[in-house]
């Protein structure tokens, strides 16, 4: 994938570790200019220091990334110009306004202010605040703070937009609206992307994949690539007793319990579903067939679940109104 | 050209946000009315009768001013003093709730992250300052114009450095219940060290000094910079000094200068 375009990103053999213990190792990453890339893993993969790496706020102990022409190392203010970020904790001031919270920003970013007055209405307009421009910002719900946050990273118009987790913890319409003006700004503006999330079923829509586990990178494609390439159909099944479970993990060594108490054991080819219902099929207590999907994907590369809590799960009120 | 203006902006923009949210802040508005009123209305009004005490008809004191007059200048840097070393709880703030974060991706240089912020917790407090300076009246004292504007000048040093000074605390602070206990801790001993409240009279030589306080207080009168920041404003507002006038402005100036090199210090190394 190696574009050499004005605003792609191109990571090279980066590394990083904090007090010995290895956060990211060897990662090499490309994104295209203009494209959408995901970067799908647990909580804890290391996702979270590669984009502070991204945003110049960690320096890393090795390795290259090059925005463009530009090397992060050298030109680390050219690089904040073009970059903006959205994190995965809130970072607004909840004491100001809406509109106030934007004026600051296009402040730090040396925006004039026509400019500010300008870019303000046309990015709360974009995520459908603008009538609550003079709101303060505690008063808004959960979904809305992300919006307005969003807005305030595309104020000094970015070429490439970072997005740590940018729907954990939101109701699913808020989630909806978001990835809606996220996929707009990739058609309107050319906007560059890359978003972390261990939602696998948000992943689905972007051009290119990176599945990162233990700070590795372990496999990178089109969510079709990585689907045909690694994706399996997965039984997965409760047994009705422990006899059972014993005898059912001699016959398939590859079985591997999963977190939620059932046994994963990928499906082959062949009769071995046949077998398999034909020798435990009366003595289980559940069973479903996976499709091959990104989450089975991870599964049959790292063994073990991608943290599958419902994403739809509401925290806060969700209050779009 | 253009990076002198973006950088200006950017100053501009991390004062002007310190500054909304103090005049928004209801409590830190009221502790800045309040404290002054408490100190000056209460504690000066009641203890002014005692302050020229006299023994067997002999004038203790020579100081040719009543208590409301000599404590007067001392008020003013109380409020300084508190809403300055207060300051670190915005710095926590943004801190804890990630609005740090979102300035350090941004082009400004962290040494004017740190100056727009510091600029602007001085202001606020050279603000609170000048609360009390409307009481002058109350305290009977007269200012002129220029009385004023060198007043308000040496206020604007103390918060510099005191705000630096917060900032210094912030950095070592993890959470903001810790900090409350913590700031009284370190202002209200600050404060009555700093012959704030009493004087250390200086028609005595510093024998009839020690005689008459314990060592030990006088010692930590003396090598307290607060003194000094009072001993300077006495000298501008009621033309009274206890120390050497230079020492003043040398002490407030050394202060500014060393916590915001050691703020600087610290914040370039996170």
């Amino acid at each position: 994938m190696g574009t050499e375009s004005a605003n792609g990103i191109e990571i090279t053999n980066l590394s990083h570790a904090f007090a010995g213990r290895t956060v990211l190792s060897n990662i090499d990453m490309s994104v295209p200019d203009g494209s959408s890339v995901a970067l799908l893993g647990p909580n804890g993969a290391g996702k979270t220091t590669l984009m502070n790496i991204l945003c110049a706020l960690l320096t890393p102990d090795s390795g290259r990334v090059m925005l463009g022409e530009m090397d992060l190392a050298r030109q680390p203010d050219a690089v904040r110009r073009k970059i903006g970020a959205v994190f995965q904790d809130p970072s607004l001031d909840t004491r100001l306004s809406a509109w106030e919270n934007l004026d600051f920003h296009g402040l730090i970013y040396g925006l004039s202010r026509r400019e500010r007055k300008r870019r303000a209405a046309e990015v709360l307009e974009l995520v459908e605040l603008d009538a609550w421009r003079d709101e303060i910002v505690r008063t808004f719900s959960g979904g809305m703070k992300r919006r307005l946050e969003i807005a305030r990273a595309l104020m000094h118009q970015p070429s490439i937009l970072f997005l740590d987790e940018p729907t954990t913890g939101l109701d699913p319409q808020s989630r909806a609206r978001i990835w809606s003006y996220l996929e707009g700004l990739r058609a309107s503006d050319n906007l560059t992307q890359v978003i972390t999330t261990h939602y696998v079923e948000e992943v689905e829509d972007h051009d290119y994949i990176y599945i990162i586990d233990q700070g590795r990178l372990i496999a990178s494609g089109t969510p079709h690539e990585l689907k045909s390439r690694h994706g399996t159909s997965m039984i997965r099944c409760l047994p009705r007793d422990a006899t059972t479970e014993e005898e059912l993990m001699a016959a398939y060594p590859e079985a591997m319990p999963l977190a939620d108490g059932r046994i994963g054991i990928t499906l082959g080819a062949g009769d071995m579903l046949d077998a398999f219902l034909g020798r435990f099929g009366a003595r289980l207590r559940q069973i479903q067939i996976d499709e091959p999907s990104l989450a089975t994907v991870f599964l049959a590369l790292t063994g073990r679940e991608i943290d599958q809590r419902t994403p739809g799960a509401p925290k806060k009120a969700a209050g779009v109104q | 050209m253009s990076r002198f203006m973006h950088i200006g902006r950017g100053l501009y923009g991390i004062w002007l946000r310190e500054v909304m949210r103090a005049v928004r802040d209801r409590g830190q508005l009221i502790g800045g009315v309040s404290r002054p009123l408490i100190w000056l209305l209460i504690l000066g009004i009641g203890l002014n009768p005692y302050f020229r005490g006299e023994v067997y008809g002999e004038v203790r004191f020579v100081i040719p001013y009543t208590y409301l007059q000599f404590l007067f200048p001392a008020v003013i840097v109380l409020n300084i003093m508190y809403t300055s070393i207060q300051f670190a709880v915005s710095v926590i703030w943004d801190r804890e709730f990630g609005f740090l974060r979102a300035i350090l991706i941004s082009p400004v240089p962290r040494w004017i992250i740190l100056l727009g912020k510091i600029l602007g917790g001085s202001t606020v407090a050279t603000g609170h300052g000048a609360l009390v300076l409307i009481l002058a009246r109350f305290a009977d004292i007269t200012l002129s114009w220029d009385q004023v504007a060198l007043a308000l000048l040496l206020m604007f040093g103390l918060s510099f450095g005191l705000t630096s000074f917060g900032v210094i605390l912030a950095a070592r602070v993890r959470s903001f219940e810790g900090f409350g206990v913590f700031s009284n801790t370190i202002i209200l001993p600050l404060y009555f060290c700093s012959s704030s409240i009493f004087p250390l009279d200086p028609s005595l030589t510093r024998a009839q000094t020690v005689a008459l306080y314990p060592e030990w207080l006088v010692f930590l009168v003396e090598i307290n910079p607060i003194t000094y920041a009072v001993d300077a404003l006495r000298g501008v507002l009621i033309n009274f000094h206890q120390f050497d006038p230079r020492l003043g402005p040398m002490v407030i100036g050394g202060m500014t200068v060393v916590f915001f090199l050691s703020a600087l210090f610290d914040f370039r190394r996170r």
